[in-house]
């Protein structure tokens, strides 16, 4: 019910304009029995009883009636199918507008299929129930009101006995209900998983087809398509269940009618006219009745569906701006880790983190795979929240801050690049939309991919696959550093942002770099000595703890990780030969 | 390429033609004998339906005027009990459908999953995959219906209008004539509204697909999204997508909505022109009452299986759209197949010779020129050079995911194009640049690359790649459930599960495309001490940008300018002063 609630604050505004077109759709029905009433007049008066001059008018009789009949229909089909679109609209955009709020912890945990079906199918049906369903219900209701009541002035008696059914129908209808309704939701549930899978295949098709594991891309496919085939066969075979059910019952009103009514006309209780406008007015007793059975399945249908979309709507982030957050326009750019921990579950990533990065400085990070960098550089753009300690930027916690604002002051550049299907110059202002073309080339340059970009058909107008497809990894990380150099924020992060480079591209882009970060704080991730050394700070990390801290010459100095990364990406460097080379 | 982007409507090329539809029949005609069935039934239902009026018209004749009871009783009886089979009937023919109906649509999501499998890379980067998972879910889905119940409809609909239209002839063959022409009317301005009907709702399903491109965008690059604080613009952007949809949905609609009353209007004013026609053919003596009483009840039962053909034609026009999509993946070729006589890939020993080989992406833009090299069994080459210089596209060429345009490549002296594409890319342990970890366990990942792989040798491939360390420290280990593109993972963690996959289907030839770009260097090195062991007995080609890696290498060629400008060990490299040691003492300098 809490679902049919929330269903409805979207359906609230519209009230009116739906109850109109309800009002509509009655009237259209009402008048669709007006037809055979006009004709049987034109076959009884102007045939039967030779009054041939009333045959114009009554012609002009019929064709009006169902000219005023499809002026109510289409304004009533119009103003459904519209509201209806309406109320999608916003609750997609709603549901857009959630998504984007929700934190990296939400979309670590739900897959991208599970999403999509959410905001593409699941919607889906609930259009069905705003245009149709809701109308259906309404229309059915007032029917057998209407009915009820007028049969009633009749003969009361005969009325009641009809509506001896209805518990019997109501029975039905709620049993139908009540285990359609987990029928449903294993179908939406398996449409999710297909949607999984057929997802996952076409992006990762590349490592599908490496691995020539089509037969076992069919297989799965299969075995979820087969799923959603038997969960949808099964959902209708208990309404298929209940269905003779609910048909038989409703249709055995026309008997009550014809054995009960005629008893009574036999016993003088009621007339022979009172008998056969019983039997006349019958379907619209009856037809509301039948019609429960697949208003009930549809509404379960859309039940299960509006669950799994309210559901995602009640996502929380954990990360959000907090009341009577600080909204400065401008960070200078002092970053302070105060004995951070950060865990994931019960798996500490980070433990005991401190260090000062000074305005306009340089911080390195090292270490190995695993051991916690993206992480402490994750902590600062608060895309997830230290588990212990504080992240303070300008000597002000950044719990503090208005999120948008914050991020808005912090550059990044992934390890994970991901592009969008987008030509190249929107991939470059992805972060400042405004920006001009010539911030993008300058941005580009910067990044030392201006010139592959001239080389390419459409140069910056050239479109590139989602996630960068056809573009080498040195490709991709320059174009996302492009990304991250357009916009001049007071914080700069690269995340290993050259470990796809040639040494000579990264030596470039390093003193490109240097310019660029002059005046910005700025995180370097990487592996290389050589895109660390200048750093004004090395931290080393070694399961999650700073194991070292100091400049390269002072690292160099000392016994550590540090000296052994060094050693081991130019110890085997043949030193003589270094030299040699060297000094030619 | 010409890429498609999420806001680009997706060309269609071709004209719509009705042998689409008849093309859907290969899918319906398994079901031939449930829907037959369905069809012997219904056809039982109404001629049931036709006994009630008579059972009714008895009772009010006859029993009440003549008071008997008995007789009312019994004739209830048997109205119920046709009620009764009636229901079970309608039962039976919700069965069927939903059978066929599911049926149909599973087997056509079927053949187009297995075609999708078929196509190449070229087919997946040009445009987004959001565009190509609704075609494979939601476009399908929409048939269901069309093809089970829609059909059903159809069938007995036209059934229906022949029939009468038959009573409606033997009664007066002027007055059907008459008739007819409201048919012709509507027929007419279906005919004319054919094109532009079409025209909507195609553009409604490009709006669709447009807004399902840019979900899956969104979710996949949220990350991005967040960083850069650009949500709102997205919101709009996405708002925007949205009205899109919900305008072009609307613009179609209307004309669907027309459609019914429309013909419904023909055919009152039709019926009103039978009984004007009527009449004065009455006041001629050529008509009797009673023909035309009964025509007059043609007429409208007449009208109501038009309506609802009508109502047909309308949901294939919007199923043409997405049926149109549907066949159009379908019959997107397939560049990379098969050869009619492809033998199989003997066990690889793995010698591999490129010759003359010139390769391009796009006519007449040659990525590669003219490159024939050969190399041994066992040896491991490493390729070098500028990025984009054509590295990836050499091992790309190697499992034969591009056609080559010129040239031969061999394996073990075997033709790569004579080869089926299953044996030859099941022998070869590929890492890509790209790694994607599928939504599983990490064990279940590992197993990618080799099905019948025990547990015991996931777990080896891991050590072997050092990826066990980190794997145990996770929550449940190696049952740990990561997700797609395996976001809790670090990219480095992520490059090791991908290696281990590549090791595991224990490869003659392995090839590793910046295997270890996002590795530390300290693993790095445990690695390739490993990896020392590992490579022997298999040919292997490295794509790396790290000095370290590539020196260890019995070869090394630098790549530029579509050729291999050098290629011999790092000391023969080393002494002509190329590019490659320009390449190699840049990395000295920078470290001093």
């Amino acid at each position: 019910m809490a679902v049919m609630k929330w269903i409805f604050t979207y359906i609230k505004k519209y009230r009116f304009r739906l109850l109109f077109a309800f009002t509509l759709t009655l009237g259209s029905t009402l008048l669709s029995n007006f037809r055979p009433y006009v004709l049987g007049k034109i076959i009884d008066e102007v045939f039967d009883q030779q009054k041939a001059e009333l045959l114009i008018w009554l012609c002009a009789l019929l064709v009006g009636s169902v000219l005023l009949k499809d002026v109510f229909r289409v304004t009533d089909h119009y103003i459904l199918e519209g509201t209806s679109q309406r109320v999608v609209y916003s609750i997609r955009t709603d549901l857009y507008n959630r998504m984007c709020s929700l934190d990296f912890d939400f979309f670590d945990h739900n897959r991208t299929g599970d999403i999509m079906t959410r905001m593409s199918s699941d919607i889906e049906s609930i259009r069905h129930f705003v245009a149709w369903v809701s109308n259906g219900v309404f229309e059915n209701a007032a029917l057998f009101v209407s009915a009820v009541v007028i049969l009633c002035t009749i003969n009361w008696h005969l009325t009641l006995a009809m509506l001896l059914i209805t518990p019997f129908i109501a029975f039905f209808a709620v049993s139908l209900g009540k285990s359609v309704g987990p029928a449903f939701r294993d179908v939406r549930n398996s449409l999710s998983r297909l949607n999984t899978v057929v997802q996952e295949n076409i992006s990762g098709n590349r490592v599908v087809k490496a691995f020539a594991r089509e037969d076992f891309e069919m297989g799965k496919f299969r075995e979820a398509n087969e799923r959603y085939k038997e969960a949808s066969l099964k959902s209708s075979r208990i309404w298929q269940k209940f269905i003779p059910y609910l048909d038989s019952l409703a249709s055995s009103l026309n008997v009550v009618v014809l054995v009960l009514g005629g008893y009574l006309v036999i016993t003088n209780n009621m007339t022979i006219g009172e008998f056969v406008t019983f039997n006349t007015m019958s379907w619209a007793l009856n037809s509301p009745m039948r019609n429960v059975g697949w208003l009930i399945n549809d509404t379960q249908n859309t039940m299960a569906c509006a669950s799994k979309v309210s559901e995602f709507m009640n996502e929380r982030p954990h990360i959000y701006t907090k009341e009577g957050s600080l909204c400065k326009e401008h960070i200078e750019g002092k970053v302070e880790f105060r004995s951070v921990s950060f865990s994931y579950g019960d798996k500490a990533v980070l433990s005991d983190i401190s260090f000062v990065a000074p305005v306009g400085k340089t911080v390195a990070i090292l270490g190995a795979t695993g051991s916690g960098k993206s992480s402490l550089v994750n902590l600062i753009c608060r895309f997830y929240d230290a588990t212990e300690g504080s992240v303070l930027i300008d000597n002000v916690d950044i719990r503090d801050y208005n999120l948008r604002r914050l991020r808005q002051n912090i550059s990044i550049a992934m390890q994970d690049i991901f592009l969008f299907s987008d030509t190249i110059e929107g991939n470059i202002a992805y972060g400042a939309p405004d920006a001009d073309m010539d911030s993008v080339r300058r941005a580009a340059v910067a990044a030392d991919a201006d010139e592959f970009i001239k080389q390419m058909p459409q140069g910056y107008d050239t479109i590139i696959g989602e996630r960068g497809v056809g573009l080498s990894g040195g490709q991709k990380q320059r174009i996302a550093l492009a990304r991250a150099l357009l916009h001049t924020p007071s914080i700069l992060i690269l995340d290993d942002t050259t470990s796809s480079v040639d040494i000579e591209t990264e030596h470039y882009i390093q003193q490109t770099l240097r310019h660029f970060s002059k005046d910005r704080t700025t995180f370097i991730i990487a592996h290389r000595i050589s895109a660390v050394k200048d750093a004004d700070l090395i931290l080393v990390l070694d399961a999650g703890r700073i194991v070292q801290r100091g400049t390269h010459s002072e690292l160099l100095s000392e016994d550590g990780l540090y000296r052994e990364v060094f050693e081991n990406q130019y110890g085997s460097f043949d030193r003589k030969e270094g030299e040699r080379v060297g000094t030619k | 390429m010409a890429r498609n982007k999420f806001d680009v409507d997706e060309a269609l090329e071709g004209r719509f033609s009705f042998s689409q539809i008849k093309r859907l029949s290969k899918y319906v005609l398994p079901y031939r004998k449930i829907m037959l069935i369905t069809l012997s039934l219904m056809l039982l239902t109404s001629m049931l339906n036709m006994l009630s009026p008579y059972i009714t018209r008895a009772a009010i004749d006859e029993c009440i005027p003549n008071k008997e009871l008995l007789r009312l009783v019994v004739l209830g009886g048997l109205l119920l009990a046709i009620y009764v089979l009636n229901a079970i009937i309608v039962k039976f023919r919700i069965r069927a459908m939903s059978i066929a109906g599911n049926g149909i649509i599973a087997s056509l999501r079927e053949d187009l999953f297995a075609h999708l499998q078929l196509l190449p890379f070229s087919y997946y980067d040009s445009r987004p995959h959001g565009k190509i998972l609704v075609r494979v879910i939601n476009y399908v889905n929409a048939l269901s219906n069309l093809l089970s119940t829609g059909l059903i409809n159809l069938i007995t609909d036209s059934f229906t209008v022949l029939v009468i239209l038959v009573f409606m002839f033997t009664l007066s063959i002027e007055l059907t004539l008459l008739c007819l022409c409201g048919v012709a009317v509507f027929g007419v301005i279906l005919f004319f509204f054919k094109d532009k009907q079409r025209r909507v709702w195609q553009l409604y399903s490009a709006k669709q697909s447009n807004l399902n491109a840019y979900i899956h965008e969104s979710i996949c690059g949220i990350k991005v999204t967040q960083s850069f604080a650009r949500e709102k613009e997205n919101q709009k952007i996405f708002a925007a997508q949205c009205e899109n949809v919900r305008k072009s949905f609307m613009a179609a609609k209307i004309i669907d909505i027309c459609n019914w009353p429309m013909v419904e209007t023909i055919s009152t004013i039709s019926t009103a022109a039978v009984f004007l026609a009527g009449a004065a053919l009455m006041a001629q003596k050529s008509m009797s009452v009673g023909t035309i009483v009964a025509f007059a009840g043609y007429v409208s039962m007449f009208w109501t299986p038009v309506l609802n053909l009508c109502n047909f034609y309308n949901s294939l026009m919007t199923a043409a759209a997405y049926v149109e999509r549907i066949f159009e993946t379908l019959d997107t070729p397939i560049t990379v197949f098969d050869r009619e006589d492809a033998v199989i890939m003997p066990p690889l020993n793995g010698s591999v010779d490129f010759k003359n080989v010139t390769f391009a992406y796009e006519e007449g833009e040659n990525v590669l020129e003219n490159v024939s090299f050969h190399v041994d069994c066992g040896k491991t080459v490493a390729l070098v050079g500028p990025t984009g210089a054509g590295k990836t596209t050499i091992i790309n060429l190697l499992s034969r995911f591009y056609n080559i345009l010129e040239g031969q490549i061999l394996i073990d002296d075997i033709d790569i194009s004579a080869v089926t594409l299953h044996s030859l890319r099941s022998q070869m342990g590929v890492m890509l640049q790209d790694t994607f970890i599928f939504s599983g366990t990490v064990m279940e990942n590992i197993r990618y690359g080799r099905p019948d792989a025990s547990d015991d040798e996931c777990i080896a491939a891991a050590k072997a790649v050092c990826a066990h360390d980190f794997i145990s420290t996770l929550p449940d280990s190696y049952m740990t459930e990561v997700n797609e593109r395996g976001t809790r993972l670090s990219v480095g963690q992520r490059q090791l599960i991908s290696f281990a996959r590549a090791l595991l289907a224990n490869p003659k030839i392995l090839i590793l495309d910046e295997a270890t770009a996002s590795i530390d260097t300290c693993t790095e090195r445990a690695l390739q001490e490993g990896l020392a062991r590992l490579l022997v007995g298999r040919t292997s080609f490295i794509i790396a940008h790290r000095l370290s890696t590539i020196k260890n290498a019995d070869r090394i060629m630098y790549v530029s300018d579509r050729k291999i400008l050098e290629d011999g060990s790092h000391e023969e490299l080393m002494s002509p002063k190329g590019h490659y040691f320009k390449l190699y003492t840049a990395q000295y300098e920078l470290s001093q």
